[in-house]
C-alpha cells in the first residue's frame, strides 16, 4: 500500500507491505523498523524504532493529523493513491490563480481592494480581526482582483474564501 | 479574615485564587458563563453561580451580574484575577459601595495608573523616570505625525486606554505614522471603546523588567524583586524569568525603590507590578499593572511568598508582616505561557478540543492549568490555557528543567505556544542571557524543530493502516458501514460522520 505523506511540508513516499501478518515499512525506499502499539484508542501510542522508545500522541482526521513526540509537533498530511489523484486536480486549479482564504476564524473589519484592482505580492487585501488583534491579510500573488467574497463586518470561519486574484493577466 | 470570597474570573487564574483561599480556610464562590459550565473553576469552587450568556461582554465583564452573585451568596470580598474587571475602577468602587471588600488597590489608584496620560503626570511629579513623549493623547493621524516629528523617531503609538499589547504600533518612518495610527486606533476603539493614542520615543534593544510590589492598607510597602519579561511577541509575553540576568543587587535596589515611590504616589494597596523599559543600565517607567500579574508565580518560587495570600491579607486590613529584609531571592525561576496558538502559522489563534493531555510533573515543576481532556478551546476568551513554572538553584538548571517539562507536556487537539518556548530555550543567545524584547520576533519559527520526520512519516502511514483495518473488522455494524461508505465518499463527508460519532459518546 502506498501513502504520500507530507511531514512539516516535505513529502515522502511511504510503502507498507503486509506479509504473513507482519508489516514492513519503507520511507522513500529506505526500510524503517517500527513497532506500533495503541495505548487507549484515542491516539496515545507506544512506538519502538531503532532501539529507541517514543511516547507519541496522534490527533486529527484521516488525512490531516498532528503527531507529537517529546513536545515537538509534526504537521502531517497523508494521502493514499486514490486521494492523491482526486487532490491533484484541485491543486492544479489552485496554482493557476490566487484564492485567498481565511486562515483563522475572525471578523472582516475592512476591505482594501475591489474587483478589477491591480495588486502586488504582499499588498494588504483586507483587515481581519481575531482574538482582538487586527491582522492585515496580504496578497500571495501579483495580479488582478477577480472577486471579493467577503463583506465588511462579516464573521468568517477558517478556510472561508476572501478574495480571488487572477495571477496571469497582470504580468502579461 | 474573610469566610467567603467571590472570584470574578475564569481559567487558570480562578483556580490559582481558589487554591490559596482553600488553604486559608476561605470558601470560594465562582461565576461561570454558559460556555464554562463544565470548566475546572466551576467545579473547583465551593459555590458556582451562572452568569447567563457566553461572550465576555455578557458575562465576566458585567459588573452588575458579578456583584449580584456576590450579594446572593454572601461573599464578603471580590477577587478579580487579571483581565476582565480587574482594572475597572468603576466596578471596584461599586464593590466597596456595596459594603464588600475589593481585593485590589483603591479605585483611585486604578484610575490614575490605568490612564497612560494621568499616570505619566503622576510619575513625573513623583520623579519616576519616563520615556520621552507627549502628555496628551492624539485624536487624529495628523496630530500623531506632528508629535512623532517633535519627539524624534522611532516612536511608539499606544492606546490611551490600552493594555495587553492591543492598539500599539512602532513606527520608524515618518511616512508610516498616519497609516499606523489608523490601524492602532481602530484596534483601540474596538478593544477599549477609546481610539485615542499617544506617541512616545521608542527605545531600541529594550528589555522588559518589572518590579513586584506589595502594600498593606496602612502605608507599609515592600518590593519583591523583579521579573524579566522580554520574551514577547507583539507585546504578548511568552516566557518570563526571575531574577533578570541584567540586574545587579544595586540596580535591583534602585529599581525597587523607584517602584515603591511610584506606588506610594497613587496610594497603592495590595499587590501590583511596576513595569520598566530597561536599556543599558537605564530604566524608564512603562506602566503599573494594578492587579495580580499572570507571571506572578516566578516571584513566588524565588521569594517563597504566596502573593494571593498577601493580597487576601492586605484586603482584609491586616498589617504587612514582611519587611524588605525578609525578601530574599533564592535560585532561579522560569515561566512559559501555554497559549492556544499555531506557531508555524505565525502564532495564529488555534482552536480545537484538548485530547491526550499529559501535564509535566516531578521536582520543582509547577503547573497552573485550566485544561482537561475534552476542553473545547474557542475564540471567545483569552488563548492562555496554562502556565508551566519551574525553579532551579541557578539559571542553567532552570532552563534544562523547563526544557524537560515542555518535552513531557503533551496537548493534543489544539496547537500551542509550547513549541515556540522550546525554540527559545534552545537558542544560544537566550542561554547567554543576551536578548531583548525583539528576540522572539527575530526567530524563524515557521518550521518546527523536531528531527524525527522520517519516523513520523512511517508512523503516520502505519497509524492510518491500523485505524482503517480496525474500522473494517469492527463488530460495530455502523462503524463498518461507515468505513465502507467513507471509502467511496469525499473527505468532507467523512469529517461530518467522524464528528457525529464523537458526539454520540
Amino acid at each position: 500500500m502506498k501513502y504520500f505523506v507530507q511531514v512539516n511540508g516535505r513529502e515522502r513516499l511511504v510503502e507498507l507491505v503486509e506479509r504473513l501478518g507482519k508489516l514492513t515499512t519503507t520511507v522513500d525506499g529506505v526500510p524503517v523498523e517500527l513497532s506500533y502499539e495503541s495505548i487507549d484508542d484515542r491516539g496515545q501510542l507506544l512506538v519502538l524504532s531503532g532501539g529507541w522508545s517514543y511516547g507519541v500522541s496522534v490527533e486529527g482526521e484521516t488525512s490531516e493529523i498532528d503527531i507529537t513526540i517529546a513536545g515537538h509537533l509534526y504537521d502531517v498530511r497523508i494521502e493514499d493513491e486514490r486521494e492523491r489523484a482526486a487532490n491533484a486536480a484541485e491543486r492544479a486549479e489552485a496554482r493557476s490563480g490566487g484564492l485567498v482564504k481565511s486562515v483563522m476564524p475572525g471578523v472582516v473589519i475592512d476591505i482594501l481592494v475591489a474587483p478589477g484592482d491591480h495588486v502586488e505580492v504582499g499588498q494588504p487585501l483586507l483587515v481581519l480581526e481575531a482574538m482582538k488583534m487586527q491582522n492585515e491579510i496580504s496578497s500571495p500573488v501579483s495580479g488582478t482582483v477577480k472577486e471579493v467574497h467577503a463583506l465588511q463586518g462579516q464573521a468568517v470561519g477558517a478556510g472561508a474564501k476572501l478574495v480571488s486574484i487572477d495571477a496571469g493577466e497582470a504580468d502579461s | 479574615m474573610f469566610k467567603r470570597i467571590l472570584i470574578a474570573n475564569r481559567g487558570e487564574i480562578a483556580l490559582r485564587v481558589i487554591r490559596t483561599a482553600r488553604e486559608m480556610g476561605i470558601e470560594c464562590v465562582t461565576v461561570f458563563s454558559d460556555f464554562d459550565r463544565q470548566a475546572l473553576h466551576t467545579r473547583m469552587g465551593h459555590v458556582a453561580v451562572p452568569l447567563d450568556g457566553n461572550l465576555p461582554a455578557e458575562t465576566y465583564l458585567v459588573g452588575e451580574k458579578v456583584l449580584a452573585a456576590a450579594k446572593a451568596t454572601g461573599a464578603e470580598a471580590i477577587h478579580p484575577g487579571y483581565g476582565f474587571l480587574s482594572e475597572n475602577a468603576g466596578f471596584a468602587r461599586s464593590v466597596t459601595e456595596a459594603g464588600l471588600a475589593w481585593i485590589g488597590p483603591p479605585p483611585a489608584a486604578i484610575e490614575v495608573m490605568g490612564d497612560k496620560i494621568e499616570s505619566r503626570r503622576a510619575m513625573l511629579a513623583a520623579e519616576v523616570p519616563l520615556v520621552p513623549g507627549m502628555t496628551d493623547p492624539c485624536e487624529t493621524p495628523e496630530a500623531a505625525r506632528a508629535a512623532a516629528e517633535e519627539i524624534g523617531l522611532p516612536v511608539a503609538l499606544k492606546a490611551a486606554a490600552g493594555g495587553g499589547g492591543k492598539g500599539i504600533r512602532i513606527v520608524r518612518d515618518l511616512g508610516e505614522v498616519e497609516s499606523a495610527f489608523r490601524t492602532a486606533s481602530g484596534e483601540a476603539q474596538s478593544a477599549f471603546g477609546d481610539g485615542r493614542l499617544y506617541v512616545e520615543r521608542y527605545i531600541d534593544n529594550p528589555r522588559h523588567v518589572e518590579i513586584q510590589v506589595l502594600f498593606d492598607q496602612h502605608g507599609n510597602g515592600i518590593h519583591l524583586g523583579e521579573r524579566e519579561c522580554s520574551i514577547q511577541r507583539r507585546h504578548q509575553k511568552l516566557l518570563e524569568e526571575c531574577p533578570a540576568v541584567v540586574l545587579t543587587d544595586e540596580l535591583r535596589a534602585r529599581m525597587g525603590e523607584v517602584a515603591l515611590r511610584a506606588s506610594h504616589a497613587v496610594g497603592y494597596q495590595g499587590v501590583g507590578t511596576v513595569e520598566f523599559l530597561f536599556s543599558k543600565d537605564e530604566f524608564f517607567f512603562l506602566e503599573m499593572n494594578t492587579r495580580l500579574q499572570v507571571e506572578h508565580p516566578i516571584t513566588e518560587l524565588v521569594t517563597g511568598i504566596d502573593l494571593v495570600r498577601e493580597q487576601l491579607l492586605a484586603a482584609a486590613g491586616e498589617p504587612l508582616e514582611l519587611s524588605q529584609s525578609d525578601v530574599v531571592m533564592n535560585g532561579h525561576s522560569i515561566e512559559v505561557r501555554i497559549n492556544a496558538e499555531d506557531v508555524p502559522a505565525g502564532f495564529l489563534p488555534a482552536t480545537g478540543t484538548v485530547q491526550n493531555l499529559r501535564l509535566p510533573g516531578g521536582p520543582w515543576v509547577r503547573v497552573d492549568s485550566c485544561m482537561y481532556d475534552g476542553l473545547e478551546v474557542g475564540l471567545n476568551y483569552d488563548p492562555m490555557l496554562a502556565k508551566i513554572i519551574v525553579w532551579g538553584p541557578d539559571r542553567g538548571t532552570a532552563i534544562a528543567r523547563m526544557r524537560r517539562a515542555l518535552e513531557e507536556l503533551n496537548i493534543g487537539g489544539v496547537r500551542t505556544s509550547a513549541t515556540a518556548a522550546l525554540a527559545v530555550l534552545a537558542e544560544k543567545r537566550f542561554m547567554d542571557g543576551d536578548y531583548d524584547t525583539h528576540f522572539l520576533e527575530s526567530l524563524d519559527l515557521s518550521s518546527p524543530l523536531g528531527n524525527e520526520e522520517d519516523l513520523v512519516a512511517a508512523l503516520a502511514a502505519v497509524h492510518r493502516y491500523h485505524r482503517s483495518r480496525q474500522r473494517a473488522i469492527s463488530v460495530n455494524g455502523d462503524d463498518r458501514a461507515g468505513w465502507l461508505h467513507r471509502s467511496r465518499e469525499s473527505m468532507s463527508d467523512h469529517r461530518r460522520r467522524a464528528g457525529r460519532h464523537g458526539d454520540a459518546q
